[in-house]
């Protein structure tokens, strides 16, 4: 029975495909939206990239959601996965070149992470893909070192008052009169790195929440204890 | 200006800082939530009293649409808005392990149900959509019984696949219209989507929310998760979170989707899902798993109410979704305590009166016995499907009095339990207070809706007609258009 249904189900799915495909206008496809955005995003927000401009002042709110989609995932997995005993063997450290090489490379992923996060307004890169970067110099040391133990306190002390920094901004938009997440203070000129108003804070935000949360999620998962 | 944001803003905000809250002090996290809930709610009743006949548009960051997002707010909307917020303050979690993390959860719930029935953007929708889910599957994890983790997760497989079915439709639209602002497809959806590409959309996109709104073929994660999840956040899932998934349907059929196909499929899914949902209630042996089933069938005679054509069938299918906004949850609260095998129920009624004398008048307003409020909303629905006059809505009409039929059948043998002369050897658990307390309430509020049925009746009537009033949506978003920018 189950076998027929999902046969059925796919042969539907074909069908329409297939359907779709021989009327769908591929070479028409209407880009309004986007020519519209091209020719307004510079002067409207002040970012020199505009992907930044959609992502945190046209759309800014769905990045909120998405932020937070992030923060209950990490808090669920916090939730279900198993606790370590306090007598559960741990692996050993990895070997000397692991761990110089984790040593060594922690500066540098904060410096590459950081860099990534504050010219999101003006460069490919932004809060999500800095954040990660930032997450990746957390755990490296953890993977050299499975004995020790990144600060669940810390990191959700961080990760709530960056969340919190985002909305707040949104607030205080609301209490000068404007709308909820208008985009603040001077647009600055175009290209420079401090310009675009308010949206490199609301990237830095997205930037140390995303860290934390994928640092946080990981060590998690770190923790959880192996079975032999 | 708007304070409507807020009701998304401020719960999302509280649940950020939760657990810094608690550190500081744990009582004060425990009553900041329920506290934000019902300065939430205070901001949707003050905007409701001022909203009359006048729906308003907010746009996110002030950004002209459809550029920019819009947050429509009409009476519709703000109805299940409220509903969503209201709702999580009288089934807050308690939880016994986790009640931190599932205050957060409840929170987020709550702003993003909130969002989620006032967006006005396609997109928009599908990101509120996905928040909520991921907020269920916390939700339900909460408990922390295998069970519960492995409902979870086949309720995380099915989601999954229907998000993505949705995705996959909203990619449908936008390709074909180059906007997801929602007045903005309204304009152009008469010569743009009224296709077979439309068609795809909308099935698509149906099947995709249809998951939550436990559509027929999507629903298979329904009897379990019910059955495992704790009883408030079954009553929340069962009662709220599936009239959301609903009213995003309604709001597509009103604004993009005319094609009289679509309404042909959501009839006969919504035929599928009474028979199978009732069938299946039919030959429970566990009140939870039951009242899960019996939901399905509930959700599927709202379907059956969508695909009549017009503002009769938005009209019907808001009645029947508010009347079971009460009563299912009121159902699941009771069920709390009578968990497990029916025929352990026997004699029940001795240890809580109160409670099987509700079950008793819940279970007749959710057959449809006149003169309570679930007679009207089902007479709601057939009296517009008779005057059809097509063989397919009078099948409907027969399915619709044949579930009648069996609800009645398997209530009653539930009902025949509790009022059992023998008890059984074990002694039944009295419920908590407050489930009670909640229960009676809500059951109060049926009885209440039947000495109010007319004004009650002219209010739904109005909000249906506001919600399908279209050119009042286009006008009052007022989106620009982009056709001039085209090379």
């Amino acid at each position: 029975m189950r076998r027929f249904t999902a046969a059925l189900f796919l042969i539907g799915l074909g069908v329409m495909i297939a359907a779709i495909y021989q009327h769908m206008d591929f070479s028409n496809t209407a880009l309004n939206a986007g020519q519209a955005i091209n020719s307004v995003a510079a002067q409207e927000t002040g970012a020199a990239n505009f992907v930044t401009s959609v992502v945190l002042a046209y759309r800014g709110i769905d990045t909120l959601l998405e932020l937070t989609i992030l923060f209950t995932a990490a808090m669920i997995g916090g939730m279900v996965l198993g606790k370590r005993r306090v007598d559960a063997p741990r692996d050993p450290d990895a070997g000397f070149i692991l761990r110089t090489g984790a040593d060594l490379l922690f500066p540098l992923l904060l410096v590459v992470g950081l860099y990534i996060i504050l010219h999101g307004h003006l460069t490919p890169g932004g809060g999500f893909q800095g954040g990660v970067i930032l997450a990746s110099a957390f755990f490296l040391p953890l993977l050299a070192r499975p004995g020790s133990s990144i600060n669940q306190d810390v990191i959700s002390i961080v990760e709530g008052l960056a969340g919190a920094t985002f909305i707040l901004i949104g607030l205080l938009a609301m209490s000068e009169g404007y709308e909820f997440l208008s985009p603040l203070f001077d647009k600055g000129e175009l290209g420079a790195l401090i310009s675009a108003g308010s949206l490199p804070v609301l990237y830095l935000a997205v930037g140390i929440k995303v860290g934390s949360e994928l640092a946080g999620l990981l060590a998690h998962l770190a923790e959880a204890e192996a079975v032999d | 200006m708007n304070l409507l944001v807020l009701m998304i803003a401020l719960p999302l905000l509280a649940a950020f800082l939760l657990s810094i809250i608690d550190r500081a002090s744990s009582f004060a996290a425990r009553v900041i939530g329920p506290l934000v809930l019902l300065a939430t709610a205070a901001i949707g009743l003050s905007v409701w009293s001022q909203l009359g006949d006048a729906p308003q548009a907010v746009q996110w960051g002030g950004f002209q649409a459809p550029l920019g997002i819009t947050l429509y707010a009409d009476q519709f909307g703000l109805l299940f808005a409220l509903a969503m917020t209201i709702g999580t303050l009288l089934l807050w979690p308690r939880s016994t392990g986790n009640q931190l993390r599932s205050s957060s959860l409840a929170l987020l719930l709550a702003g993003t149900g909130s969002g989620l029935a006032l967006s006005g953007d396609l997109f928009n929708i599908y990101v509120f959509y996905e928040l909520m889910t991921v907020v269920s599957y916390g939700l339900i994890a909460s408990r922390g019984t295998s069970g519960s983790f492995a409902s979870t997760l086949r309720y995380l497989v099915i989601s999954g696949f229907g998000a993505a079915l949705a995705l996959a439709g909203i990619a449908l639209v936008y390709q074909a219209t180059g906007t997801l602002n929602l007045a903005q497809l309204a304009q152009v959806a008469p010569e743009k989507l009224n296709n077979l590409q439309g068609f795809a959309a909308f099935v698509l996109m149906l099947v995709g929310f249809g998951v939550k709104a436990e559509l027929f073929p999507v629903n298979m994660w329904v009897p379990e998760v019910y059955a495992t999840a704790s009883s408030r956040v079954s009553a929340l899932l069962a009662g709220v979170v599936s009239k959301l998934a609903l009213l995003i349907i309604m709001r597509l059929l009103i604004l993009v989707f005319h094609q009289p196909e679509a309404l042909t499929v959501l009839l006969v899914l919504g035929i599928l899902g009474v028979a199978t949902g009732e069938l299946a209630a039919w030959r429970a042996r566990d009140l939870n798993r039951m009242l899960a089933f019996s939901s399905i069938g509930q959700l599927g005679v709202m379907f059956i109410a969508l695909s009549i054509p017009g503002n009769a069938g938005i009209f019907a299918a808001l009645a029947v979704a508010v009347h079971h906004l009460f009563l299912k949850p009121a159902m699941f609260l009771l069920a709390a305590r009578w968990g497990g095998s029916i025929r352990r129920l026997c004699g029940a009624a001795k240890t809580s009166p109160v409670a099987a004398g509700l079950f008793v008048l819940l279970s007749l307003s959710l057959i449809g016995v006149p003169p309570l409020p679930g007679f009207w909303a089902k007479l709601l629905v057939i009296m517009p499907l008779l005057t059809l006059d097509q063989p397919l809505y009078y099948f409907a009409v027969f399915i619709i009095l044949a579930a009648a039929s069996l609800e009645a059948n398997y209530l009653f043998r539930v009902v025949m339990k509790l009022y059992d002369k023998q008890p059984t050897a074990v002694p039944h658990k009295a419920h908590a207070t407050a489930d009670l307390a909640t229960a009676v309430f809500l059951g109060g509020g049926l009885i209440a809706a039947v000495f109010m049925l007319v004004p009650l009746a002219d209010r739904l009537d109005s909000i249906a007609a506001q919600a399908t009033d279209v050119s009042t949506y286009i006008q009052t978003v007022a989106p620009q258009s982009l056709e001039g920018d085209v090379q």
